[in-house]
């Protein structure tokens, strides 16, 4: 077992979208696996948060830990993960950023409680929200690197099971984990004209042209502001990219870095553009809410008056 | 985070002003030379033209604590690079919508047109503005920057108030 | 006291019979979620047993305030191994709320989509999930029970399971852009259809697909016919059971719900817009998710059952000849209903036959390359609509209100594993008493593991 990299893959609040597009490397799993001492990893083996505990500090080569604080319970096995491996990996856009479950910081905890609990259609008696022997829910979702140091950042929702398996491998050689600094647009084989914009559309108005960039023929293609690396999948399935891998390369606020790309070639009154924009924090941050400082304030600050 | 005590006891709005080179910047040097008296809030940041500024440098300055950030260029039709400041108009009112829906008093942001020799407008301006911002106190994401760290006492202690 | 995964390991005696103890299992694993299971134990008997789902990320109250046609991006962010399902439920609930009724051609897709994911799916529970247990038997180390220990010890299985995943998820990413959250199904359609090429080249795959899930199918039977004592003595309740039907035939996309009291009478049939009339949600002190029954049964007696067995019950037929030779055998050894909790993965490989069957007859429709694949025209209003359909795991419900803008007001889902978590618990408690009390696990006449860990 000499040469094996030991390794974690951890869950937080999350999907297991990451992890599924770890095993839809399907054959290639095949070399990988064999590479890897896996200590931990609830979703595929039997091994309990005690046997995460028992391992020395450093224990790990790398944790990948996927998802984002929701409960204590979550923000135990993020310190824990932290403190057995050498490398930390955010493996996926709600390590990253938050993702899409940090649009939840547009609530206070208590509202997001009691719809669940006591307002639901379905739900009888609407007398108890849950409490006895359950891990306490955070007042917010905040960053992962908030609360721990990571040493890889591996965005997407998912990343693709090329760039996990990049990642993998890079990090088993010792080498730094590689990112592209371009946007989507770099990998978007469409054919770009230059941009004025008179009309938007939403994304089901009309049927999209698969030759066009999809921001000429008016739909809000989130791609200038996105990282490149997964290949443009989402243009190349005739819908607009929605930003899930986050920021480009220098960029912090994604939501900022796009209200500068629409605004700029958008040709058309203020007014007109706010009307497409009726839900600015979704359609600009859905996967990177945590990340921006206004992220809590209706969650904690209560926002203004 | 939020201080509604400096409400009242004698808080003074920091106003961050992102200004363009040739109207307003020129406006404010207008106002200096004219003695026209008016708040001193107000730290001036100039570009050579609104559109230079990305929305990402306003959210920066409230981060950092400021209570206000007013942008302020040159009157629709009269840009000295023809049409950056209608891009900066829609951007900054897109911009406010955002923050308002996050929860932030769309108030913290203020676009203005002051031309060069509108030094009384700015003088104006500021007045109002100050006393706005005193109305709605400071701005709550003032430390939040300090505070890169979040602890178990945020995440799981009582809501700030 | 802290036990290791369960006390059929043997040895792991509860320290003092006289007191109390609790063994707690932190965390469940090999599935998709977080929970722990704690069993209370008085003088040596069972007193409770908790089954703590420990998490919730509050989807429900979130959507409000988004543009519906992002609810189809935001849903599938529920779970990553069956974001399809959520995807159609998703669109479905906003074209009901709009009264927008796509082109057939975009059903046939989304159809096709759903099933890619069946394909998919069933075989990683049945190979990642179940299979370890079975092929090392229940008396195996743990750190030897995965998928690794079946890749190393029976790699041609294991080869024959990744190349039908491989199918499953390729198909979904060809027909939904990518196959973890997929982006084609939309409001009024679909964002683009299957190229002619692809269509051939997929009917292709289907035949070789329909070979593994017949071996898969082969391998299961052999594993009931092994564990035959434990499918009809362990952890069998009786429940109600809760499924899609379409005219009496099973179907992932489209249907009625039926649900089926423990007797086997069909209690109630609605379209989905009345499935509140139905489903009834009890929120549980000790658990973030929400305990699912049938409404006009009261909790706890009208707990349900949802997912393969459910449906393989409730339905009269499936969709495919292969399917229903299978469903014929089941039935004849298992009865209707089947309330045997282990059988559950019977029922898995026979919807496995099905889909793959039903994936082969809809690439074989003119129809699935058509160009006809969206309305031109989508108006967003004011109104309610429910979308559901069949993820693997279980029926999956999307109501949600918009306003005239087509922006979210209000939405309520019920997702898939949801409604089974009372059941869960039910058959914990029935299994805990089993194991701990009566050493069922000692009398189970049981096989040679097939793999010696």
């Amino acid at each position: 077992m000499a040469g094996k990299a030991k390794v974690a893959f951890v869950q937080l609040s999350s999907c297991w979208g990451c992890h599924q597009s770890l095993l839809d490397l399907h054959e290639k799993l095949l070399d990988v696996i064999p590479l890897l001492d896996i200590k931990y990893w609830v979703a595929a083996v039997d091994f309990k948060v005690y046997d995460l505990k028992k391992l020395p500090d450093g224990g790990l080569d790398a944790a990948f830990v996927e998802g984002l604080c929701r409960t204590e319970e979550d923000v135990h096995l993020l310190k824990l993960s932290r403190e057995k491996a050498k490398a930390l990996v955010a493996f996926g856009s709600c390590s990253s950023f938050g993702g899409v479950p940090s649009i939840a910081n547009l609530f206070p905890k208590n509202e997001l409680l009691e719809r669940k609990y006591l307002k639901a259609e379905t739900v009888i008696d609407r007398n108890t929200i849950p409490s006895e022997n359950l891990p306490q829910i955070t007042n917010f979702v905040p960053r992962n690197d908030q609360i721990v140091k990571a040493d890889v950042y591996l965005p997407g929702c998912p990343p693709t099971s090329q760039e996990i398996a990049n990642a993998v491998l890079a990090l088993l050689s010792g080498k730094p984990v590689e990112h592209s600094i371009k946007t989507i647009c770099d990998e978007c084989e469409r054919k770009k004209e230059e941009k004025n914009v008179k009309e938007f559309r939403r994304d089901f108005e009309g049927k999209p042209d698969p030759e066009k960039c999809l921001i000429n023929q008016g739909y809000l293609c989130m791609g200038a502001g996105t990282r490149a690396g997964c290949g443009a999948q989402c243009p190349n399935a005739n819908h607009p990219c929605k930003g899930c891998s986050g920021p480009p390369e220098g960029v912090t606020d994604q939501a900022a870095k796009l209200i500068g790309t629409f605004g700029g070639i958008a040709d058309m009154e203020p007014q007109k553009l706010l009307d497409v924009f009726r839900d600015p924090v979704g359609q600009l941050y859905k996967f990177t809410y945590a990340s921006s400082p206004l992220s809590k304030l209706r969650s904690v600050n209560k926002g203004e008056k | 985070m939020k201080d509604s005590k400096e409400k009242s006891e004698g808080f003074e709005p920091y106003v961050l002003g992102l200004v363009c080179n040739w109207c307003t910047y020129a406006g404010a040097d207008m106002a200096g030379t004219s003695r026209i008296q008016y708040p001193p809030n107000l730290r001036l940041v100039r570009v050579m033209c609104t559109s230079r500024l990305d929305p990402t440098f306003v959210i920066r300055g409230l981060e950092l604590g400021a209570d206000g950030v007013l942008v302020s260029g040159c009157h629709p039709g009269d840009c000295h690079y023809v049409n950056g400041n209608y891009k900066t108009e829609r951007r900054i009112h897109l911009l406010t919508k955002l923050i308002q829906q996050a929860g932030l008093e769309p108030e913290r942001i203020r676009l203005e047109w002051i031309s060069a020799s509108e030094g009384s407008k700015l003088a104006e301006v500021m007045k109002d503005y100050v006393q706005v911002l005193k109305k709605i106190g400071s701005n709550p994401l003032r430390n939040s920057k300090e505070k890169h760290h979040v602890d178990d006492k945020d995440l799981f202690g009582k809501e700030v108030k | 006291m802290k036990s290791k995964t369960s006390p059929i390991k043997g040895g792991k005696e509860p320290a003092d019979a006289k007191k109390e103890t609790e063994i707690k299992i932190d965390p469940i694993t090999r599935l998709e979620g977080h929970g722990e299971i704690r069993i209370k134990l008085s003088k040596g008997k069972v007193s409770s047993v908790q089954f703590n789902v420990t998490s919730a990320r509050f989807f429900e109250k979130f959507l409000e305030g988004r543009l519906a046609e992002d609810a189809r991006i935001i849903a599938p962010r529920i779970c990553g191994i069956c974001p399809e399902p959520h995807h159609l439920a998703s669109v479905k609930a906003v074209e009901d709320a709009w009264g927008v009724n796509p082109p057939p051609a975009a059903k046939k897709l989304r159809e096709l989509l759903l099933l890619g994911k069946q394909i998919s799916s069933h075989p990683l529970h049945l190979y990642v999930l179940a299979a370890p247990d079975f092929l090392l038997g229940p008396f195996a180390p743990p750190e030897a029970r995965n998928i690794v220990t079946i890749v190393n010890k029976m790699p041609d299985a294991a080869k024959k399971a990744i190349e039908l995943m491989k199918h499953g998820q390729e198909l979904c990413a060809t027909v939904g852009g990518k196959a973890v959250h997929p982006v084609t199904a939309i409001p009024g359609g679909m964002t683009k259809t299957l190229k002619e090429e692809q269509r051939d080249e997929w009917l292709k795959r289907m035949d070789r697909a329909m070979e593994l899930a017949e071996f898969t199918y082969q391998l299961l039977l052999k594993i009931v016919q092994d564990y035959w004592d434990v499918v009809t003595k362990v952890g069998v309740i009786e429940t109600y059971y809760a499924g899609l039907a379409n005219n009496g035939e099973h179907n992932f996309y489209d249907g009625s719900i039926r649900v089926m009291s423990p007797s086997g009478k069909i209690e109630a049939e609605v379209p989905a817009q009345k499935y509140t009339e139905v489903v009834g949600e009890k929120v549980v002190p000790h658990c973030y998710a929400t305990h699912i029954f049938y409404k006009k049964a009261g909790y706890p007696e009208g707990i349900w059952r949802a997912g393969p067995l459910a449906r393989i019950n409730v339905v009269e037929r499936m969709a495919t000849p292969r399917a229903n030779e299978a469903l014929k055998e089941f039935r004849a050894k298992v009865g209707r209903p089947c309330h045997a909790t282990f059988a559950y993965h019977w029922a898995r490989a026979i919807e496995l036959l099905d889909a793959v069957g039903k994936a082969k007859k809809l690439l074989e429709d003119p129809d699935i390359v058509s160009r006809d694949y969206k309305l031109e025209k989508v108006e967003p209003r004011e109104g309610c609509g429910v979308g559901v359909v069949e993820a693997p795991r279980g029926l999956l419900v999307h109501n949600y209100w918009t306003d005239k803008y087509g922006i979210m007001t209000k939405a309520n889902l019920i997702v898939a594993t949801n409604h089974n978590i009372g059941a869960i618990e039910k058959s914990l408690n029935v299994i805990a008493k089993q194991v701990i009390e009566d050493k069922i696990h000692e009398k189970l006449k049981l096989p040679k593991p097939m793999i010696n860990a």
